[in-house]
């Protein structure tokens, strides 16, 4: 049982990366590569403030979603220049970077040891020390990020968001600058994958930057594609089959040193096949 | 009718062997390793190693021991999925994990669970709290055998080349801190993020202050890449390391040279695991070996009846009593944080094979080969 | 002084690596203007064909060489013919191609993987190692042949495309594929040939970058990220801007390396691409806006 429940945080986790990725690539057109960015900023920012500065884990969330709000306005000001390919290119670098800077800057990140003894999170005196509970707080804050991705996207926010997306130019036709609105949502999304971190931080109470890789954003794009373009219960559908599917081939009877390439297989002619066959996802809207 | 074949044997193994007629109580060891993926080779390694200490034991144990294995890959999102599912599926007494990033994720759940955790790991933390023990030879044991060597030899300038991973970073913080107040230099200090192949420029660089010697803590490849780049820039013998060397897959690359390791496993049970297997042990094989039987002498000896299993704090208790118990590491002792303390030793690569300095008998078998 | 020309001569080493791979990478981009992520994994196909042909069949150097390169270019034909062609067909986003892309190399390098092992494999011993001098700079032999072959690639790949009908029709075809297809000109089976021949030359850096340090299914990617970052400095499509942004990418890191420190090589090479990205988009030797 404690099995599931730990399935359904890391559930919750990625739930929240993929709605925030979908609000970018999805309603927005823009094909990014650097959520694993904000999500490693999120996350070390809360693992650095709750154990160096003795901060609770809220402020420390708060924080780091500041952090990466401030990060998301510096690089998206960069990446506001491109579209299509180049954009992904670009902030395939700043993923580079920030997986860089996370392995490089010992002083500050403690390097390739990563931080230990990373505290549960606690309101007054109860403490999310049991999984169940942890669950709880994790499935409240994916709750959270649905409702205002569902408002983002219902609103007049959100259609001038897929105006963009589909033609920058009759968006700017209509009086809107597209610039402060995809910079707009940039931030947002950037926030929310930043949260993701810190609830990941806290969850393994221990982080170290391997999870940060350019790899795991690939795996969110896959994600996404394969649930839906522009649409929430896409990318939540996608984060169950994607996040179930290694668990499901450990009850398999593949050889192991098989199992894992035959895994990445499966993830590569999916992205590959649902391009000729299903472009925006099994439940998509849109085609990138 | 059909059933008789099954009774009989049934009632055949009741007669011979009464020992396990009545039914043991099942002490669960479970092991989280990568056993796909790029490190799938430890994660091999380990499996087989545990395999073959259960496989070794003697028959008149109190209790039945069994293996469970988890794949995590090696990442620190699956860790916690295979740890959650040791722990609570298969109800696990104890775990066992390797890496640092791996014992990082295991070592805070097994606390608040209350389950044994051993890990093969250098960064020290990992064996925060009661229930969390390491078994792997502590940076500062190997630092402090290296230092008094270079100290012995008279070197005074050392250039370190290393890898930004966990355990040889452990190692550079802990040779700048012990060099402290010697009179030994380091001249320059690189750091080659995993992934990089091409170390020219750094070892250009190390080799401008021109060092007695070179201190390179790499995983193989690049170990044997570093070594090959070194050798082309005109760098000669004047290399050493720690562990390196014995980790890696062509050691005929280091012929000649001395290097600081952990305790070498006894040549008997190499040969033996590679008869066995038909693969040399890796990294971490003997430590999985002696790992399972400091498990069991901590159960049989906390185990007052042999129908309850002893509680893991009773076992825990018994685990920090262990004291030169003769393991295939060499003698190994428990100290009072729970890492299994393994003397560290001065190694040369000798036909590419590690012979310990100290024990000249050792080098005539492979001499006479 | 000594140190600067051996650091000097490092960063030719790794630039005409670089290079090459964003020549052959530019040649196909210039042609069908996508990035294709599995280009690198023709590297890798090349160098395990090699390695394979020379280990395993005890196949001579002069035979191995050839079918190595052979058999990357040919992978690369077939892969352009099955997937990326009719994706083109139906006038696919180079974002939707990009990403077929991707999943081609995941593909590629778990089959590798499951064929060869995941782990890294040295193709040259210990008792081969052998390196010269000059003045005070210590080169090996495959260095030497790494920068020949590197000039060779540029040099071939201008006479092609400038010299011969071949390179007119398929610069016609970078100029508006359509408009070449009206003009009767068989648009599909001259990027066939282009995906061959950069699959091709990209196979070759893949054996000489495998006799240079060894051989990993996951070697492709990296360099051709850095391959992409040398051809976006230097002008995408244009293949001397290929050839001078692999090198400056080199002398930058190299640099970088030298005086802040060898763990910051890859920030410091995606920090310059985002400054050319910022401020030169269109490269070194690009003309104007994309």
């Amino acid at each position: 049982m404690d099995y599931l429940i730990n399935l359904s945080i890391l559930f919750s986790i990625y739930g929240i990366l993929a709605i925030s990725l979908n609000l970018l690539i999805g309603y927005t057109g823009l094909v990014s590569l650097a959520q694993a960015a904000f999500y490693g900023i999120g996350a070390y920012a809360a693992a650095l403030l709750m154990t160096k500065a003795h901060m609770g884990f809220f402020p420390a969330m708060l924080c780091g979603m500041g952090l990466s709000a401030c990060a998301a306005l510096v690089i998206g000001m960069v990446l506001s220049k491109f579209r299509g390919d180049y954009y992904m290119i670009a902030s395939a670098g700043c993923t580079m970077i920030v997986y860089n800077v996370l392995m490089s800057w010992r002083e500050v990140t403690n390097g390739a040891i990563g931080i230990f003894g990373v505290p549960r999170p606690a309101i007054g005196d109860f403490v999310f020390t049991s999984n169940l509970a942890f669950l709880g707080l994790a499935a409240a804050f994916l709750v959270l990020v649905m409702l205002a991705a569902h408002l983002i996207a219902s609103s007049s926010f959100g259609r001038v968001l897929k105006t963009i997306r589909e033609d920058e130019d009759v968006a700017r036709i209509f009086g809107y600058r597209p610039l402060h609105y995809k910079m707009l949502i940039f931030v947002i999304s950037a926030m929310m994958a930043s949260m993701a971190g810190s609830l990941f931080a806290v969850y393994l109470m221990f982080i170290d930057p391997s999870t940060f890789k350019l790899v795991e954003n690939v795996f969110l794009l896959a994600i996404i594609i394969l649930g839906g373009l522009a649409d929430n219960r896409g990318a939540l559908l996608g984060t169950l089959i994607l996040i179930g599917l290694p668990e499901l081939l450990r009850f398999t009877g593949f050889p192991t040193e098989i199992a894992a390439q035959m895994q990445k297989v499966i993830y590569g002619l999916l992205l590959i096949v649902l391009m000729f066959l299903r472009p925006q996802g099994i439940l998509g809207k849109f085609r990138i | 009718m059909k059933q008789f074949p099954v009774i009989f044997v049934a009632a055949l193994a009741v007669l011979t062997f009464p020992a396990f007629a009545a039914d043991k109580p099942v002490v669960k060891i479970g092991v989280t390793a990568p056993l796909t993926g790029d490190n799938a080779h430890l994660g091999d390694g380990l499996k087989n190693g545990m395999s073959m200490a259960k496989e070794d034991l003697r028959a008149d144990t109190k209790y039945d021991y069994q293996l469970v294995f988890e794949d995590d890959g090696m990442e620190a999102k699956r860790t916690a999925a295979t740890t959650g599912k040791l722990i609570n599926v298969d109800k696990v007494d104890a775990i066992m994990s390797i890496s640092s990033g791996t014992g990082g994720v295991v070592s805070p759940i097994a606390e608040s669970s209350k389950v044994i955790h051993f890990g093969l790991a250098s960064a020290q933390s990992v064996a925060d709290g009661d229930y969390n023990f390491i078994h792997w030879t502590p940076p500062s044991e190997e630092v402090r055998t290296l230092v008094s060597t270079l100290e012995k030899k008279g070197i005074k300038t050392i250039a370190l080349l290393g890898l930004n991973q966990q355990g040889f970073m452990a190692i550079r913080d802990e040779i700048l801190k012990q060099i402290e107040g010697k009179n030994i230099k380091v001249t320059s200090d690189q750091i080659i993020n995993p992934g990089e192949k091409d170390f020219r420029t750094a070892i250009a660089k190390a080799k401008a202050d021109n060092p007695d010697l070179y201190v390179v803590t790499f995983f193989s490849p690049e170990i044997e890449i570093v070594t090959k780049q070194m050798r082309e820039a005109g760098i000669k013998d004047n290399i050493t390391s720690i562990e390196a060397f014995g980790l890696s897959s062509e050691p005929a690359l280091f012929n000649g040279m001395w290097y600081v390791d952990a305790a070498i496993a006894e040549s008997d049970f190499n040969e033996k695991f590679t008869a066995k297997y038909s693969k040399a042990p890796t990294f971490g094989t003997p430590n999985s070996y002696d790992v399972f039987n400091m498990l069991v002498n901590a159960y049989e000896a906390a185990g007052t009846d042999s129908n309850v299993k002893p509680s893991h704090e009773d076992v825990v208790k018994k685990l920090h009593e262990i004291k030169d118990y003769d393991g295939v590491l060499g003698s190994l002792t428990v100290d009072e944080k729970g890492v299994v303390l393994s003397p560290a030793a001065v190694i040369v690569m000798k036909d590419g094979k590690p012979v310990s300095e100290n024990a000249p008998e050792a080098v005539e078998p492979a001499a006479a080969q | 002084m000594d140190l600067f020309f051996q650091v000097f001569v490092n960063s030719l080493v790794i630039g005409s690596l670089y290079g090459a791979i964003a020549m052959s990478f530019a040649l196909a981009y210039r042609t069908t203007r996508f990035f294709n992520l599995a280009h690198g994994s023709m590297a890798a196909i090349g160098g395990y064909t090699f390695f394979w042909m020379r280990d395993s069949l005890g196949a001579d150097f002069i035979i191995s060489l050839p079918v190595g390169i052979l058999v990357a270019g040919v992978a690369g034909f077939l892969i352009d013919r099955f997937i990326y062609a009719p994706q083109r067909q139906r006038k696919a986003s180079s974002t939707v191609l990009l990403v077929v892309s991707l999943g081609v190399v995941t593909v590629i390098e778990a089959v590798l993987s499951m064929v060869f092992g995941p782990q890294f494999r040295p193709l040259v011993t210990a008792e081969h190692i052998s390196s010269f001098q000059i003045g005070p700079v210590f080169i090996t032999q495959v260095q030497v042949w790494i920068i020949a072959v590197n000039l060779l690639i540029f040099v071939g790949l201008i006479a092609l495309l400038y010299k011969s009908k071949f390179g007119r029709m398929i610069r016609a075809i970078a100029d508006d594929c359509d408009v070449a297809r009206t003009l009767g000109i068989r648009t599909d089976y001259y990027i066939g040939i282009v995906f061959f021949i950069a699959a091709a030359l990209a196979g070759f850096v893949g054996i000489l970058n495998g006799l240079d340090t060894g051989l990993q299914p996951t070697m492709g990617f990296y360099l051709l990220l850095k391959g992409i970052v040398a051809s976006i400095i230097g002008g995408v499509g244009s293949i001397p801007g290929a050839l001078l942004g692999g090198f400056l990418l080199a002398v930058v890191e190299n640099a970088g390396v030298f005086t802040i420190g060898s763990e910051w090589r890859d920030a410091i090479a995606f920090v310059l691409l985002l400054v050319f990205l910022a401020f030169r988009p269109q490269g070194i030797l690009g003309k104007g806006k994309e």
